[in-house]
């Protein structure tokens, strides 16, 4: 076993004895346990279980984006200060800010990835028991937490005729099988297509205008079309049991996304404009930046108020020269 | 190194360097030890160093800090700073601006380490607000 084998270890025993698990269930309360789709519905649970549990994960890395947009005016106030300032002595300066105002926001460049890192594990996990299900079934062996019967079962059981273990590029030629190409075509285009949307979805609803203008939104762009690329290339290559792992997650994280999107936009984006509409017409105050503007033009209303009544004392005092 | 003038606000990042009361400079042979450390410090900022780029979580960078606690509070002292800073800098920390706490060491006019200087950068006054 190499390093990574070691570090993946736990991550495959939890991931394989769960599906296993969801597997005897689906089993128990009725479903034929050969049948793909016992197998597929199990892979589905996991899903689920997997990204609810997740859920926290992807609050605090919101929070970390969300924090480092608001941030962007004054990352570009500050890099309008130092704006040709090369000297080491104002890079140092420019540095020493920067990380001050980091700290002050308690966030960094780098805690809104780290929570993408803490679910990199279970995901290969998961690929590693899907993509050893072939070898270990021939050689009538369990993987991890799942038993050879079980490893055996999952190999030989069909969705639509394809079987879990079965590629699209393992299927052309000489073992030419219609079935696995459909099947997994269809899924490849779910899977891609739906992590499309996703991105645009966020891009055109869900950033403020500050973001979109930043050289943050042309990194977003590219994932636009280089992620679904990669994925829709390499899909491929992936296991139908892969592929449906793939695509019920990207249908969880649309699904997410459209609430998150839908209940707890970004500041200063089309979504929040969206849901304050939504809100003023159930007669409820908006939030966000719009209730933060607001505040402000009711509190500079108010100055002005004040500095009015204080010259409405003049007119006195003319009255008083005109006697 | 840096003064302050009394009449000016001072900027929350501002970071002047200072030094504990009963300020003195060392002889060679006080300042071996930490020059030597000092100097392997300097050569892995220079090899090494730049191969990762801007990675720590704090200003000044871990290494950096190392090299001014080194310098002005000694081989010894400055190792234990710099192992502590160390401890603090890991993915959940905030980071920030964390300086190397003041020493007794001065230098005589103008010889003081560079790193003295680039750890504690006067910070220019900001830009007015457009309105």
């Amino acid at each position: 076993m190499n390093f990574f084998d070691i570090i993946l270890w736990p991550f495959k025993m939890a991931v394989s004895w769960v599906l296993g698990a969801f597997h005897t269930l689906l089993d128990w309360i009725g479903m034929p346990p050969e049948s793909g789709w016992t197998w597929t519905l199990a892979i589905i649970l996991l899903v689920v279980l997997i990204r609810t549990l997740l859920i926290p994960v992807f609050v605090k890395q919101i929070k970390a984006q969300r924090a480092m947009q608001a941030l962007q005016p004054e990352i570009q106030k500050l890099q309008a200060k130092y704006k040709g300032k090369k000297d080491q002595l104002s890079r140092q300066a420019m540095a020493m800010e920067q990380q001050a105002l980091f700290k002050q926001h308690g966030t960094s460049p780098f805690s809104a990835c780290l929570p993408m890192l803490v679910q990199m594990p279970f995901f290969f996990a998961l690929y590693q028991v899907l993509i050893g299900a072939k070898g270990a079934a021939e050689r009538n062996e369990g993987i991890s937490a799942l038993s050879a019967d079980q490893v055996r079962s999952f190999e030989n059981s069909e969705l639509f005729g394809a079987k879990m273990s079965d590629t699209f590029l393992g299927s052309t030629g000489d073992n030419l099988n219609v079935n696995v190409l459909i099947v997994s075509v269809v899924m490849i285009l779910l899977m891609t297509a739906s992590m499309f949307y996703m991105q645009k979805m966020l891009m055109s609803k869900n950033m403020s205008e500050a973001a979109m203008t930043g050289p943050f939104a042309q990194s977003q762009k590219m994932m636009l079309y280089v992620l679904p690329l990669v994925f829709g290339i390499g899909g491929i290559n992936f296991p139908i049991g892969v592929l449906v792992y793939w695509t019920a997650t990207n249908f969880w994280a649309v699904g997410q996304q459209t609430w998150i999107i839908r209940n707890n936009p970004t500041p200063g984006s089309q979504a929040e404009r969206e849901l304050n509409e939504r809100r003023a017409a159930k007669g409820l105050p908006p939030i966000g930046k719009a209730a933060q503007e607001a505040e402000e033009a009711a509190a500079k209303a108010e100055l002005k108020a004040q500095r009015q009544q204080g010259q409405r004392q003049q007119p006195a005092r003319k009255n008083r020269r005109k006697k | 190194m840096t003064s302050t003038d009394p009449g000016r606000t001072p900027h929350p990042t501002e970071n002047p360097f200072t030094t504990l009361p009963d300020p003195q400079i060392w002889g060679p042979v006080r300042a071996l030890p930490s020059a030597l450390l000092g100097g392997a410090l300097v050569s892995y900022r220079t090899l090494i160093s730049p191969l990762y780029g801007q990675v720590c979580r704090f200003f000044p960078s871990c290494s950096a800090y190392a090299l001014e606690a080194v310098q002005v509070h000694g081989a010894v002292r400055g190792s234990w700073l710099a192992a502590r800073r160390l401890g603090r800098c890991h993915p959940w920390t905030d980071g920030g601006v964390d300086p190397v706490p003041p020493g007794r060491r001065i230098w005589p006019e103008g010889r003081h380490p560079r790193i003295i200087e680039l750890n504690h950068p006067p910070i220019p006054p900001d830009l007015p607000e457009e309105q």
